[in-house]
C-alpha cells in the first residue's frame, strides 16, 4: 500500500476494527477514548500507519483524540512527504 | 504565567504534597532516571539540550509554599536550570563512584518548600562513557512526563549534532494544564465522574493485600526484576490475540487473580496507574498528572479466562473514561482515610511500549531506580517496542515484604502468568510455581521415618520384661515396679476375659483417676480390645448416647461412678474384691497393628459426639516419636493429670511404660488445682507433664509453682500465646514444647520447641512428627505458598480409622489425598499458614470465622492483636447479638497480673493492627475465662456485654466540638469520625501538624492561651478542650514555662505508669524530642520528660550535674514514689541520666533500666572550648534536627535561627522570646556543668544506642563509658546523632527499650 491510498475512511476503518465497532460508529468529532481507545491501541495504530508511511506522534494524537484532528495531522504529513503531489 | 506567580496545586499534586509533608524525611518521592551513554557524546550539545528542555518546562522549576489558602506553587521559584557536570574519571572505580553518587542522591529527601525539585547531573566516567542522572520530585513529574522530557532532550541534541530539525517535540502549556485542572473542579464532568466511582464502590469489598500490615510507604523499597523470556511472552500475547484482547488487559486480569489467590478472597481491588493525558493539553506537558484507577475484581475461577479478561477490559475502558477523578478524592468520599483503610491493594502497572531515548551515535541504556511511593506491592510489566519480550519489575514495601519474599513472589507470578495463559480457566492453574510445587512435595516426605509395625501391647510387654524391678507407677502411697504392674495388669485382663471381653471388643472405662484406671486401660489393649474412656461427671444423657453408639462389651467402673451409667449396661465393678481368677495361663492376646487401640469421643459441630477410632500402628508412631525426640526414658517421671476422655492423656498413660519411665498419678481433682499440681511436681520430681495453655497460665499465677524445675512441659489443646511462653521461661526452669493435633490423628501431629530463645509471634504449631504430612491448602485443595492462609489437612500414619459407626461423616472428613495416591487426608477445619522455615502457624478455626456486614472476619486474628498489647493474660473475641438482631464483636479479656484493662487503650491498640470493622465494639474484663470440663474455653459461658457505654463518646461541649473540627481540618479527616477521647497523634498527627494545630487553636481562642507542649501532654479532644476551658477561666498570671509545655516534668503519653520511663532533656533543656518514643511505647509504658528548670529565664543556674540529678530524682519521686526508676537520655541527657542512676544505686534503690542515646562521657567534652552564644545557637539548630549549613553562611543571630526554625516548621520555632532566652541559657549552662562533672560508677548494665552514621574519624565510642558502667548492651542505629529521636531511629530504638522494660517488669 502506498501513502497515496491513505484516506480518512481508511483511518476510520482501522480505528473501528481495533475497538471492535462498526466504522459508521466512529464519527469525525467523536471522542475516541469514549469509544474505548487506549494507549496500547493508539500505539498499535501509530505502528500500522507508520508502516504505510504516515508517521504520527503519540503525544499529538493523545492531546486531541478525534478522527478529524488525527486526519488533519496525517494530511500535514502526507503533504510533507509528497510536496505538490 | 510570570515568574513569582503563586498558583494553586493541581489535584494530582495535592496528595503527594500532603504525603511529603507528613513524612518530610522520606526520599521515596524522588523519581529517578539513570541513562548510561556509550559513545562519543557531544557534552556541550547535551548540556545545552538538557538545560533548554528543562527551562522550557515551567512545571519543573516551581517552589512550593504553604499559603494562606493552602499549599501553592510559585512559578520560577528556582531560576535558570543547570546541568551539573561531575568528573569521576579520577576516581579509582568511576562506575562505583557513579553508583554511590546516584544512591546518595536518591536517598536524599527533598523539601518542596526550598529545594530544587529537578536536578540533573552528567557523570563523566571516561571519554566515551557517561552516566546521565536525573532526579525529579514526583510532585512535578510522572512517568509519561519524564518520557516527554526525554524525547525533547534527544530531539534538541540530535538537531545540534545532525542538523535534522526537531519534528514537533515542543511542550504544551503548563498554564493551560492548570486552567484545565481548575475548570474541572466543580464541573458537571467532575460530578458525573464522582457519581460513577462512588456508585461503583458503594459496597466495595474489603481490600486485602498479599502481606499483613499497614500499607504506608517506607523510605525505600525492594525491587526484583525478572525477564519473562520469549516463551512466556509468546504465551501471553498469543492468548490475548486468540481471545481478541489487548495483552495488557489479560496480564492485568491474571495479576488480579494472583493477588486474589494470595489474599484468599475472590473479591479484591487493585490499583491501575492511569496516565490521564488523553484529550488534554497534558499530553504534551511534562508535569504530574497521573492517577490511579481502582479496579474492582470478582475473580470467578470457573469462568473462562477470556470472559473474565473481557470484563476487566470493559471496566478499564469505562474507568479511563472517568479517569480524571482522583482516587485520593474517592478515598475521602468513601471515608477511607488512614493506612489500613485502603481503596485498593497492590498496583498493577503495564507499560506496553517504551519511548526509546535515542541520541545520535550513542548507545544508551535507561534505568528507573525509583518511581514514587511503594505502599504495598507494585507489579510493573514492561514490554519492548515490538512486544517480543517482557520484563517484570516487582517493587515491594520493605515493612511488609522481605527481599526473599519479593523474589519468591516475582518467580511465582511469572510462572502463574505462563500457566494461566495456557489454561482455559484460572481454576486449573496452581498457585505454586512448578519449582515450588516440586519443593513442596519434597518437604512432604521429610518426616518419613522407619517405625516398627507393631502394637502397644507388644511394646508394653517388651518393656516390662526388660526392667522388672524398676519403678513403674506411683499412686499416692502405692508404688509398683514393672513386674508388679505386669502382674496387676494380668489380673485385670483375666477379669475382663471372665466378663466376656474378646479380641476386637470395646471396653468402656468409667473410673476416677487412679491406678485402677491405668490398669484397666493397659489390660484392655493387652487383650486386643479398644478402650473407650467415659467421664462419670459428664451429663448422663451424653454418656448414654456414647454407650449406645459404641456398644462396649463391658463398662469398667466403681460402685459410685456407676450411677452415671445407663441402666442395664454390662458393668465390671472395680474394687469388688473378686481377684480369685485363675493365675495359671497368660490372659493376654496379641492384637495386630491395625486393630483399634482406643476410641475417644469428641463433640461434633452438630452437638452429637463422634467416636474417633485410633489403631495401634497410629498411636505407636506417635509414642515412639515422642520417646525418641525428647529422649524420655528410664529415670523420667511423667505426671498423669489429664482426664482420660481427652486424648492428650493417651501419652501420659502409655509413654512411661514403653520407654521405661515412671508414672506419677495426680489425685482425681488435682488437675484443676494449681497448688496441688505444684506440690505434686515438687514432691515427686516430675520431669515431664502437660498443660492446656489456659491451665498453664493459672499454674504460673500460683506462687508455689514459681521457680520449679520441670525438664519438659508440653502444651497443646489450645493456642499457646507468645506472652505465656515468655512468662513460662521467667518462672519455670525447663523446656516448653508446643504440640498440635486433633483427636482424629493420634494425639499430636506437629511440634514446636517454644524455647526461651524463641521469639516467634504467634508461636507456631511447628513441623510434622514422624511419618506425617501437614498440608496447607486453599478451598480447591491446592497448596498455598508460605505466608498465605489456608486450611490445614493432615495425612500419614497417625490418621484415625474414622468415626465409629459413621461412614458418611468419616468419608466427609477423611478424603482421598490428592498428592499421595491411595492415601487419605483429614480435613482439620483449622486455618493455618506456613512460615518461611516451613513451620505451620495455627490461625484459628474455619468455623471461628464470622461474617459481619458481609465481611469475613477471623476472630483469632483479633485475639492475636489484643494479646499484642502486652497487658493481657488472655483474650477471646466472640460475635454476639447486640439485641437488635445484628452481631457485633465483643472482646473478653483477662488482665495480666499487675496490669489493668483500659478499653480505650486496647481499642487503640487493636485499631492499629486490624481493619476498623474488626475492632471489637465492646470490651469485657473478666477475672478468668470460663473453662469447660476438659479445661478448654467455654464460649457459651461468656457473659453478654453491654454495648451502650463502649463506643467512643462524641464531643459534647462546644469547646470539644470545635477542637474536634480543628483536628479534622488539620488531619484532613471527617469531623464526624472523631471521638472525644481520640488522640491527635493516634489519628495521624505528628509534630509538624501539631504546630499547625497550635496555630489553628490560637487563631480560635487567642494567641497566648496555649503553648505547643500542651498538644504533646494533652493530645485528646477532651483533654485539650479541658485545658482550653481552664486556661480561659483562669484569670491569674501563669508562668511562661507552664504555658509552653516547658514545665520541669511533662507527661508525654498516657501509658501504664507501673513501668514508666523518664527521659532526661538533651542540651537545650526541652524533652519534646522524646514524643515519638513516647508514642511508640504507649500504652504499655508511661513516658515522662524531665526538662531543665533553667528554661524559665528567672531560675537560678544549677551548681553541678550531680545537683541536677538529685533534683530530678526528687521530681520523679513525686509521681513515682516507689520502685525502680527507668531512665533514658539523649546526648547530655544521657550524662544526667547516668548520674541519676549512680545516685539511685548508691542509695540502694532497686535497679531500673538505663538507656543512653549516643551520649559520651564528660571527659570528651572537656577537650573542647567553652561555648559562646554562637555555639549555643548552633546547638539549638542541631537540637531541632537540622544542620547549621542549612542556614547558609554569615553570622548566627537569634533572629536568624528563630526564623529558620519557623520556616522549617520546627516546634522550637514557636517558642516565645523569653523561652528562647531560657533555652540558650540552658545550653550554655549545660555545657559548663558537663565539663566540670566527674562520673560515679553505675554497677548495672546500660542499654546503649549508638548513632552509627556519625562520629567517623572521632574518638567517640561507647566504650569510653567502660570505667563508669558495669556493662554496656550496645545497639547500632543507622542514624546521625542529630536524628536519633526521629521517627526512623525511634522505630528501631523503641522495641529494644520496650523489651527491656517488659523484662524488668516481669522479674
Amino acid at each position: 500500500m502506498t501513502a497515496s491510498a491513505f484516506t480518512i475512511d481508511g483511518m476510520r476503518a482501522d480505528i473501528a476494527r481495533i475497538i471492535g465497532e462498526d466504522p459508521a460508529e466512529v464519527g469525525d468529532d467523536d471522542s475516541l477514548i469514549d469509544l474505548g481507545l487506549d494507549s496500547i491501541r493508539v500505539m498499535t495504530l501509530i505502528q500500522r500507519w507508520g508502516e504505510q508511511g504516515v508517521k504520527l506522534d503519540f503525544a499529538q494524537l493523545a492531546e486531541k483524540p478525534t478522527l478529524a484532528h488525527w486526519w488533519s495531522l496525517a494530511r500535514r504529513q502526507l503533504a510533507g512527504n509528497h510536496p505538490a503531489g | 504565567m510570570t515568574a513569582g506567580q503563586a498558583l494553586p496545586l493541581t489535584q494530582a499534586q495535592e496528595g503527594l504534597w500532603f504525603a511529603q509533608r507528613l513524612d518530610p524525611e522520606n526520599p521515596i518521592l524522588n523519581t529517578g532516571q539513570i541513562v548510561t551513554l556509550r559513545g562519543p557524546l557531544d557534552r556541550a550539545a547535551f548540556t545545552a539540550a538538557v538545560e533548554q528542555a528543562l527551562n522550557e518546562a515551567p512545571a519543573l522549576t516551581v517552589r512550593f509554599s504553604e499559603g494562606p489558602d493552602g499549599a501553592e506553587q510559585i512559578v520560577g521559584g528556582h531560576v535558570f536550570f543547570r546541568l551539573n557536570i561531575v568528573d569521576l574519571t579520577g576516581e579509582a572505580d568511576p562506575l562505583r563512584s557513579a553508583h554511590d553518587f546516584i544512591d546518595r542522591d536518591m536517598a536524599r529527601p527533598r523539601d518542596p518548600t526550598c529545594d530544587p525539585l529537578a536536578t540533573e547531573e552528567l557523570l563523566i566516567l571516561g571519554p566515551e562513557l557517561h552516566v546521565w542522572n536525573q532526579n525529579i520530585h514526583h510532585l512535578v513529574i510522572d512517568g509519561y512526563g519524564t518520557s516527554l522530557l526525554n524525547r525533547r532532550i534527544a530531539a534538541l541534541y540530535n538537531e545540534t549534532v545532525t542538523g535534522v530539525p526537531d519534528a514537533g517535540t515542543a511542550f504544551g502549556s503548563f498554564a493551560e494544564l492548570l486552567a484545565e485542572d481548575a475548570a474541572y473542579r466543580g464541573s458537571e464532568r467532575e460530578a458525573k465522574e464522582r457519581a460513577y466511582w462512588n456508585e461503583l464502590f458503594a459496597d466495595r469489598p474489603q481490600v486485602i493485600g498479599i502481606a499483613q500490615g499497614e500499607a504506608t510507604s517506607a523510605h525505600t523499597f525492594h525491587r526484583f526484576t525478572l525477564d519473562f523470556g520469549p516463551a512466556v511472552t509468546r504465551a501471553v500475547t498469543a492468548r490475548a490475540h486468540a481471545a481478541g484482547l489487548a495483552w495488557p488487559d489479560l496480564v492485568t486480569t491474571i495479576a488480579g487473580a494472583f493477588v486474589a489467590r494470595h489474599a484468599g478472597s475472590a473479591e479484591t481491588v487493585i490499583g491501575v496507574p492511569h496516565m490521564g493525558r488523553f484529550g488534554s493539553v497534558a499530553a504534551r506537558v511534562p508535569a504530574m498528572v497521573m492517577n490511579v484507577l481502582p479496579l474492582r475484581l470478582a475473580i470467578d475461577e470457573d469462568a473462562p479466562l477470556d470472559t473474565l479478561a473481557a470484563g476487566v477490559s470493559r471496566q478499564l475502558t469505562r474507568g479511563r473514561r472517568f479517569g480524571r477523578y482522583r482516587s485520593e478524592q474517592l478515598r475521602r468520599d468513601l471515608g477511607l482515610v488512614g493506612g489500613e483503610r485502603r481503596l485498593y491493594g497492590p498496583l498493577v502497572n503495564i507499560m506496553p511500549f517504551d519511548m526509546p531515548f535515542a541520541l545520535h551515535g550513542i548507545d544508551s541504556d535507561l534505568r528507573v531506580p525509583g518511581a514514587g511511593a511503594v505502599d504495598d506491592i507494585t507489579f510493573t510489566v514492561r514490554a519492548d517496542g515490538a512486544g517480543e519480550t517482557m520484563r517484570l519489575e516487582l517493587d515491594t514495601n520493605p515493612a511488609l515484604y522481605s527481599l526473599e519474599r519479593t523474589r519468591q513472589l516475582g518467580h511465582r507470578f511469572v510462572a502463574f502468568l505462563e500457566a494461566a495463559s495456557g489454561n482455559e480457566r484460572l481454576a486449573d492453574t496452581p498457585t505454586l510455581s512448578p519449582d515450588e510445587a516440586a519443593q513442596w512435595r519434597g518437604v512432604q516426605t521429610a518426616a518419613d521415618h522407619a517405625v516398627e509395625d507393631t502394637t502397644l501391647a507388644a511394646l508394653l510387654a517388651r518393656r516390662a520384661a526388660a526392667q522388672p524391678d524398676a519403678p513403674a507407677l506411683i499412686d499416692g502411697d502405692v508404688r509398683l515396679t514393672y513386674a508388679e504392674l505386669e502382674r496387676e495388669t494380668s489380673r485385670f485382663a483375666r477379669q475382663l476375659r471372665l466378663a466376656g471381653v474378646r479380641h476386637g471388643d470395646v471396653v468402656a472405662v468409667a473410673l476416677p483417676r487412679s491406678r485402677h484406671l491405668v490398669l484397666a486401660l493397659l489390660a484392655s489393649v493387652r487383650i486386643g480390645a479398644a478402650y473407650l474412656p467415659l467421664d462419670p461427671d459428664h451429663p448422663r444423657e451424653r454418656i448414654a448416647r456414647i454407650v449406645e453408639s459404641a456398644r462396649p462389651r463391658v463398662i469398667v467402673t466403681t460402685r459410685e461412678a456407676s450411677a452415671a451409667l445407663p441402666d442395664g449396661a454390662p458393668l465390671l465393678i472395680v474394687g469388688g474384691g473378686d481377684d480369685s481368677s485363675d493365675m495359671s495361663a497368660s490372659p493376654f492376646i496379641d492384637p495386630t497393628p491395625t486393630d483399634a487401640a482406643y476410641i475417644i469421643y469428641t463433640s461434633g459441630s452438630t452437638g452429637a459426639p463422634k467416636g474417633v477410632v485410633i489403631e495401634h500402628r497410629a498411636i505407636v508412631n506417635r509414642l515412639l516419636w515422642m520417646g525418641e525426640h525428647y529422649r524420655i526414658g528410664v529415670g523420667d517421671r511423667i505426671l498423669l493429670k489429664t482426664p482420660a476422655t481427652f486424648d492428650v492423656s493417651v501419652w501420659e498413660f502409655f509413654l512411661p511404660f514403653i520407654t521405661g519411665a515412671a508414672l506419677v498419678i495426680a489425685p482425681p481433682e488435682a488437675h484443676k488445682d494449681p497448688q496441688a499440681l505444684a506440690r505434686l511436681v515438687r514432691a515427686h520430681a516430675v520431669t515431664t507433664m502437660h498443660f492446656v495453655p489456659s491451665m498453664l497460665a493459672l499454674f504460673l499465677d500460683e506462687p508455689q509453682a514459681r521457680g520449679l524445675s520441670i525438664p519438659r512441659v508440653f502444651v497443646s489443646g489450645e493456642e499457646l500465646p507468645a506472652d505465656l511462653r515468655d512468662r513460662f521461661h521467667t518462672l519455670i526452669d525447663g523446656e516448653l514444647h508446643n504440640l498440635y493435633g486433633p483427636t482424629e490423628a493420634a494425639v499430636d501431629v506437629s511440634y514446636w520447641p517454644a524455647s526461651r530463645a524463641d521469639r516467634s509471634r504467634p508461636v507456631p504449631i511447628g513441623h510434622p512428627v514422624w511419618n506425617t504430612r501437614l498440608y496447607v491448602l486453599d478451598a480447591r485443595l491446592r497448596p498455598v505458598p508460605a505466608g498465605v492462609t489456608g486450611e490445614l489437612y493432615l495425612a500419614g500414619r497417625q490418621l484415625a480409622r474414622g468415626y465409629l459407626g459413621q461412614p458418611e461423616l468419616t468419608a466427609e472428613r477423611f478424603v482421598p489425598d490428592p498428592f499421595f495416591a491411595g492415601e487419605r487426608m483429614y480435613r482439620t477445619g483449622d486455618l493455618a499458614r506456613l512460615n518461611d522455615d516451613g513451620a505451620v502457624v495455627y490461625l484459628g478455626r474455619t468455623d471461628h470465622q464470622v461474617k459481619l456486614r458481609g465481611l469475613r472476619i477471623e476472630l483469632g486474628e483479633i485475639e492475636t492483636a489484643l494479646m499484642g498489647a502486652g497487658t493481657l493474660a488472655q483474650a477471646v473475641v466472640d460475635a454476639r447479638d447486640d439485641g437488635t438482631g445484628s452481631k457485633r464483636l465483643v472482646a473478653y479479656v483477662v488482665a495480666k497480673e499487675g496490669s489493668a484493662v483500659d478499653p480505650a487503650e486496647l481499642r487503640a491498640h487493636v485499631a492499629s493492627r486490624v481493619p476498623d470493622y474488626m475492632v471489637p465494639s465492646a470490651f469485657v474484663a473478666l477475672d478468668r475465662l470460663p473453662l469447660s470440663a476438659n479445661g478448654k474455653l467455654d464460649r457459651k459461658a461468656l457473659p453478654a456485654p453491654s454495648f451502650a457505654a463502649t463506643l467512643g463518646r462524641p464531643p459534647e461541649t462546644e469547646t470539644e466540638r470545635r477542637v474536634a473540627a480543628l483536628f479534622a481540618d488539620c488531619l484532613r479527616i471527617e469531623t464526624a469520625t472523631i471521638a472525644a477521647d481520640d488522640d491527635f497523634f493516634a489519628l495521624g498527627g505528628h509534630s509538624l501538624l501539631a504546630a499547625k494545630l497550635l496555630k489553628l487553636l490560637r487563631d480560635t481562642w487567642g494567641q497566648d492561651l496555649l503553648g505547643l507542649g500542651v498538644i504533646f501532654t494533652d493530645p485528646t479532644v477532651a483533654r485539650l478542650a479541658a485545658r482550653i476551658d481552664t486556661a480561659r477561666a483562669a484569670t491569674g498570671a501563669r508562668s511562661v514555662a507552664d504555658d509552653e509545655g516547658l514545665a520541669p516534668l511533662i507527661r508525654l503519653n498516657n501509658g501504664d505508669d507501673a513501668s514508666a520511663l523518664f527521659c532526661i532533656h538533651p542540651a537545650g533543656g526541652i524533652s519534646w524530642c522524646y514524643a515519638g518514643l513516647a508514642r511508640a511505647l504507649a500504652p504499655g509504658h508511661g513516658v515522662y520528660g524531665i526538662q531543665a528548670r533553667g528554661l524559665d529565664a528567672a531560675a537560678a543556674e544549677p551548681e553541678s550535674i550531680d545537683a541536677l540529678a538529685a533534683d530530678y530524682i526528687g521530681l520523679i519521686r513525686q509521681v513515682h514514689p516507689r520502685g525502680p526508676i527507668h531512665l533514658a537520655g539523649w546526648s547530655v541527657g544521657g550524662i544526667i541520666a547516668h548520674a541519676m542512676a549512680v545516685q539511685l544505686a548508691e542509695a540502694g534503690a532497686p535497679t531500673g533500666m538505663l538507656a543512653l542515646l549516643d551520649a559520651y562521657p564528660s571527659d570528651s567534652w572537656r577537650e573542647q572550648t567553652d561555648p559562646s552564644e554562637d555555639v549555643a545557637l548552633k546547638a539549638l539548630v542541631q537540637i531541632a534536627g537540622s544542620d547549621v549549613s542549612e542556614l547558609g553562611g554569615g553570622e548566627l543571630t537569634r533572629e536568624r535561627v528563630m526564623r529558620f526554625l519557623r520556616d522549617i516548621g520546627n516546634p522550637l520555632g514557636l517558642l516565645s522570646d523569653a523561652a528562647l532566652t531560657g533555652v540558650l541559657n540552658v545550653v550554655a549552662a549545660n555545657n559548663r556543668l558537663v565539663r566540670r562533672h566527674r562520673h560515679g560508677r553505675f554497677p548495672g548494665t546500660a542499654l546503649y544506642f549508638r548513632a552509627a552514621l556519625d562520629h567517623a574519624g572521632t574518638s567517640l565510642t561507647p566504650q569510653l563509658w567502660a570505667p563508669y558502667i558495669g556493662a554496656l548492651d550496645i545497639h547500632d542505629v543507622p542514624s546521625l546523632h542529630a536524628h536519633l529521636t526521629g521517627s526512623e531511629a525511634t522505630a528501631l530504638i523503641a522495641p529494644v527499650i520496650a523489651r527491656a522494660l517488659r523484662d524488668r517488669h516481669i522479674i
